[in-house]
């Protein structure tokens, strides 16, 4: 009976809870748009004012026909494919070395504090720097960016998936013990799932790094993929084209960065 | 008659020291006492007493200490299948549902997922949760999550039901509400029970026997037997003979409680002067 009464007052602060929370999405989804239209608003008029050399800024129109001419070509095509696979393959390399160095370095406090300031102080330096070296070790194809965006995202892998490691609550540690589970049961039924949320996030993060590296390194010396495709448009001059090529990438990284996060929701 | 019956626990002689040569603290100093089947007992201290260092050797997640404790003929050294244990700390897996959380010693020696499922069940329904089987933690009242704690211990079906502190942080009403439910619980499961606790309605609502312990080192004071009647609900608290044990034991307890407080204060004022 109590049980009854428990569900019934539960229920309803859920359902007010939820309705306070689907307004709130509301406004927050007006603001969103409202942000976008007013940012088109800007941009066509300050495009047809003239103030700016018109094909600095041209006019959302123009880029809007340039981004149907991309999507139709198959150039835009094979180079996001060149994209893609340098990027996925250097995130798959950093993600399973992060996730490992992250787990020795959160597992074991003497090796964390050994070599923990080394990854969290070279985490933020630019790798790009790093490209001449990778050129010099993998060659100018496409080895070498998958290695310079495989060492971008390692670091923020590693300490995301250390932190990890050391905030998983030691009573739930304590709780598997106490039902005597085996160390692989400790390992796949309270460690991982207890880090999947961190593990995750740094996944996340170290596909954005990645994949600014990845597009940065094929602006500088490259002859295929997003990167080189940029530099090639500019140097014709074909400001909507570059702006359309830009707008998709975005897309793109916004799209990847969506996919993970809403798998780390799951 | 009871007395013939082997004892489920025996707590024997039982001392922990922690620290090194230079600066050691004696958390438990000879405790002995027992737990017959289908008893409830209660270990009551002030904080400090040792309680949670027993609630850790008894559950075997302490493994080197001084004494015995047996359950049976085996001395307990690591986590023993007959002892099922209730933690102090909010212990269930946000990321499992109740049903989940419930099932979760049934999965790890590999039952089945129906049969395990059909027995959390009914463990759920036991500790009046039905209905939110599908909810996860973050859904639920620190009571209720407490409750899918202790479904999940008893779902394993232990011998000895070790619980140490589970409604510590709940407050006075539920708490009260809860030990219904453990009082019920325990007389229909005829389970075996030790509770540790620092609350003195709350052992004396709850046990047969309570153990009151003694502050640093921990020592066993005095052993009290509970004379209240059974079946017993929460009423009992307004009885002449509930106040009656409640203030013989506060008694006891003050002494050692009111120890415990002057050396926090002047451990605190030793450390203001060092700082």
């Amino acid at each position: 009976m109590a049980s009854t009464g428990e569900m019934i007052l539960k229920a309803s602060a859920a359902d007010m809870r939820r309705g306070r929370a689907s307004r709130e999405a509301r406004i927050v989804l007006t603001i969103r748009l409202a942000v976008v239209g007013v940012f088109f608003l800007l941009w066509e008029s300050v495009s047809r004012s003239g103030l700016i050399f018109q094909d600095v800024v041209p006019s959302l129109f123009a880029i809007g026909q340039s981004i149907i001419k991309l999507l139709l070509s198959a150039e835009f095509w094979k180079n996001l494919q060149v994209t893609a696979f340098e990027t996925l393959t250097a995130l798959t390399i950093g993600a399973i070395t992060g996730v490992i160095a992250g787990i020795v370095l959160g597992a074991n406090r003497f090796i964390g504090d050994a070599f923990e300031p080394y990854v969290y102080y070279l985490s933020p330096t630019p790798r790009i720097i790093l490209f001449p070296i990778m050129i010099m070790w993998f060659g100018i194809g496409l080895a070498s960016k998958i290695a310079l965006g495989a060492l971008s995202s390692f670091f923020s892998i590693a300490l995301s998936t250390a932190a990890g490691m050391r905030q998983i609550d030691k009573v739930l540690i304590r709780v598997g013990k106490s039902f005597r589970a085996t160390s692989w049961q400790m390992a796949t039924k309270i460690y991982l799932p207890a880090m999947r949320l961190p593990v995750l996030n740094g996944i996340r993060l170290g596909f954005g790094t990645s994949l600014i590296t990845v597009l940065l390194a094929e602006t500088k010396l490259s002859n295929q993929g997003l990167g080189y495709m940029v530099m090639s448009i500019y140097n014709r001059f074909d400001m909507a084209g570059l702006y359309a090529l830009l707008v998709i990438v975005f897309a793109i990284a916004g799209l990847g960065n969506m996919l993970i996060g809403r798998l780390a929701r799951e | 008659m009871s007395g013939e019956k082997q004892a489920a626990l025996v707590v024997d002689n039982v001392s922990k020291r922690f620290g090194d040569a230079e600066e050691s603290v004696l958390a438990c100093d000879k405790v002995s006492f027992e737990v017959k089947p289908g008893e409830f007992v209660a270990v009551i201290g002030p904080s400090g007493c040792g309680k949670s260092t027993l609630f850790n050797i008894i559950g075997g997640l302490l493994g080197e200490y001084e004494g015995d404790v047996r359950v049976g003929d085996v001395r307990i050294d690591g986590p023993h299948p007959s002892i099922g244990m209730v933690f102090q700390e909010e212990s269930t897996f946000p990321w499992r549902n109740v049903i989940d959380n419930v099932a979760f010693p049934l999965e790890l020696r590999g039952m089945d997922k129906a049969q395990r499922e059909e027995k959390a069940r009914h463990f759920i329904d036991l500790v009046g949760l039905d209905g939110f089987e599908k909810r996860y933690p973050a859904q639920l009242s620190g009571g209720m999550k407490q409750r899918v704690s202790i479904a999940r211990t008893l779902v394993s079906q232990p011998e000895i039901l070790l619980m140490d502190e589970p409604f510590a942080a709940l407050d006075e009403q539920t708490r009260l509400l809860l030990g219904d439910k453990i009082t019920q619980i325990q007389q229909q499961l005829k389970q075996t029970t030790l509770l540790i606790t620092h609350n003195l309605t709350e052992a004396v609502q709850l046990a047969d026997r309570i153990v009151v312990m003694t502050y640093r080192p921990g020592r066993i004071k005095r052993i009290v037997n509970i004379d209240l009647p059974r079946p017993r609900t929460s009423d009992v608290v307004g009885s002449d003979a509930f106040g009656h044990y409640v203030a013989e034991i506060w008694n006891d307890l003050r002494e050692e409680a009111s120890r415990g407080m002057q050396d926090s204060e002047a451990t605190a004022r030793a450390d203001r002067r060092r700082v």
